[in-house]
């Protein structure tokens, strides 16, 4: 059974229509429009445990409305959601101790608190005892270094610091689905590597992760399963790694040449590849399939040419793959 | 219990950071105890010219201002979040109380301690204590029994009518509990017999919002003073059913709830 159900579930929120300043806001009173925003539109999504799922989208996609309708934040228009077979709202506690959920843009510490005690007021809420507390934490320090935050209030933290503590938050009760929100926004490298690893952690753990994020590096090399939406509705449900498979296939080589070679030469030596000069002349970027040709034949057939001084391969990202389906460029089916 | 453990908890933590962080401390108690200071002297001024207001003497009134003052400073001290519920809403910031397992409605009242609290409960106790020991009562065990009930439904239903009234920003969008403060200044009304007040008034602090059974009723059954005294008996079962709309009406808000777009 899958662990996160989702079926036909749907979110409408409804838009006060006032016209601008004060008359507007009396007129209002008097007269209710509302305009309907179709924030999610019959999704359904089936993870199953242990799963790690990406979720992407442009902004206003509905991801961060999905993440709060799956967690029972809010009761949806239609459609119904089922975590572990539980009803989100009808059994709110039980639910409550199976997931996790961190938004990126808002922390859960309390403002006036220092960490460790917003940390230990979890602890208690959520009833883990002091033992399975401790060692909790002592992994989560190894990874997110929470020693030197510990003691800071809430309201101090840069937001770095905030992200890491509100990580620990997050997962102080061990849950079985963790979802993370845009957790990885605003952080500076150091920090945004000491994340993922962290996230690879808990992955391998076992526990259920469903990712939202602006930073496809986030996701490659830890979701196996990508899930796009758009305008409120899934557009694509599948493997990542097929996906770049199919789609960014195409790998560029640029090279630099002793001397100059027309580009007659190279088309000819090189039949389908696409060979175009770049800056210099003694630049040029060979476009290939990297199922139709592997990067070491073009180089080497490039070699026997002419004199090669340098070379570099480009490939693609699923980055690129993304944008151009939030272009419209691209169709996954 | 937990519940109540938990609660305790919670507000211990925040009560230690207050005294550990904020100076203004002793500002707050000082200020408010200077308020109800002046709200005493008011009293004895008006009770200097009229001795006695439809039969209540100025004793007996001191023990309906003291009500008052206890049991909003039972909502101040332990349940000030309360105020911050429209806030709240409006923030998105109920989020995250959706996803714990605890009740959303003690999140949203711990995550505040009034300071002011503190004094009023201090000066409602002394003047309920003041008012009782110039009044005389024929104490049974009985009665002190019942006193103590009574004193306990008092401040019940104060924290219910906090709660249903700012639990109502769940359907207005305003950012503030501009309609709760309203209601909590209607309530100050209820500081003074009820009998001097028109019909409709009446109806409205009696049934309506049932201030009136915060201080008027209780103590008018507890001294024997004016008519239908019986329905001070009713107090309890006044408790009993603002705390459970209350809790209904929190609820069904809940369930409107939109959050807040990013
Ligand atoms: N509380 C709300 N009230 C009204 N409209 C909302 C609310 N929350 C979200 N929306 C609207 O619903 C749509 C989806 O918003 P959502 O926050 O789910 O997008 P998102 O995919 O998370 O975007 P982003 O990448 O920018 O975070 C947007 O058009 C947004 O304006
Ligand atoms: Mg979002």
């Amino acid at each position: 059974m899958p662990i996160v159900e989702a079926r036909g579930l749907t979110k409408v929120f409804r838009r006060p229509d006032k016209g601008p300043g004060l008359a507007g806001a009396v007129r209002h009173l008097f007269a209710r429009r509302f305009t309907d925003k179709v924030a999610v539109d019959h999704v359904d999504l089936s993870i199953e445990a242990g799963e790690a799922v990406a979720y992407v989208g442009p902004n206003g996609a509905g991801k961060s409305t999905t993440v709060k309708l799956l967690s029972g934040i809010l009761v949806p228009t239609a459609g119904d959601v089922r975590i572990d077979g539980l009803h989100p709202q009808r059994d709110r506690t039980t639910v409550a101790h199976r997931i996790g959920v961190l938004f990126g843009q808002r922390t859960q510490l309390w403002w006036d608190l220092p960490v460790s005690e917003s940390l230990a007021v979890l602890r208690d809420i959520y009833g883990v005892d002091h033992a399975t507390y401790r060692k909790r934490m002592a992994r989560f320090d190894e990874v997110l270094e929470l020693g030197e935050i510990l003691p800071v209030v809430g309201r101090k933290l840069s937001l770095g610091q905030r992200m890491r503590a509100d990580l620990a938050a997050a997962l102080v009760h061990g849950p079985q689905v963790v979802y993370l929100d845009e957790p990885t926004i605003g952080l500076d490298l150091a920090v945004k590597d000491r994340v993922r690893e962290f996230f690879r952690s808990i992955r391998d753990e076992g526990t259920t992760v469903m990712l939202t994020s602006h930073d496809l590096a986030d996701i490659e090399g830890f979701c196996r399963r990508l899930v796009i939406i758009d305008q409120g509705r899934i557009i694509f449900d599948g493997d990542l790694e097929a996906v770049k498979d199919k789609f960014a296939r195409e790998r560029i080589l640029h090279v630099e040449t002793a001397a100059p070679v027309p580009l007659e030469t190279l088309r000819t030596s090189l039949p389908g590849a696409k060979v175009e000069a770049e800056d210099t002349p003694t630049r040029y970027a060979v476009r290939f399939d990297r199922f139709a040709m592997t990067a070491g034949q073009a180089v080497t057939t490039l070699a026997g040419l002419t004199e090669l001084v340098d070379f570099r391969v480009d490939e693609p990202s699923i980055e690129d793959v993304i944008r151009r389906v939030y272009s419209g460029e691209l169709v996954l089916g | 219990m937990r519940t109540v453990r938990l609660y305790l908890r919670l507000l211990g933590a925040h009560f230690r950071s207050l005294l550990e962080y904020e100076a203004d401390f002793v500002i707050l108690v000082v200020a408010t105890v200077l308020m109800q200071v002046v709200n005493i002297v008011f009293l004895a001024a008006l009770f200097a010219k009229v001795p006695a207001l439809n039969g209540w003497t100025f004793w007996s009134v001191l023990m309906m201002f003291g009500a008052v003052a206890l049991a909003e400073g039972v909502g101040s001290l332990f349940f000030d979040g309360m105020w911050s519920l429209a806030w709240q809403i409006n923030r998105g910031e109920l989020d995250y109380f959706l996803v714990r397992p605890y009740p959303v409605a003690l999140q949203s009242s711990s995550a505040k301690i009034g300071v002011n609290g503190l004094s009023n409960i201090v000066m409602g106790i002394i003047m309920i204590g003041t008012g009782l020991a110039h009044v005389d009562i024929a104490w049974t065990p009985w009665r002190v029994l019942l006193g103590a009930l009574l004193l306990i439904s008092s401040v019940v239903i104060k924290l219910s009518i906090n709660l249903a009234t700012n639990a109502v920003s769940f359907w207005l969008s305003s950012p503030t509990p501009l309609f709760a403060f309203a209601m909590h200044q209607v309530g100050d009304l209820a500081r003074f017999p009820l009998s001097i007040y028109p019909i409709a008034l009446k109806a409205a602090l009696g049934a309506v919002l049932p201030f009136a059974f915060i201080s008027f009723f209780p103590v008018a059954y507890l001294l024997d003073t004016g008519q239908s005294r019986w329905i001070g008996l009713l107090t309890p079962l006044v408790a009993a059913y603002c705390a459970v709309a209350a809790a209904v009406i929190f609820k069904r808000g809940m369930r409107r709830y939109e959050s807040a777009g990013n």
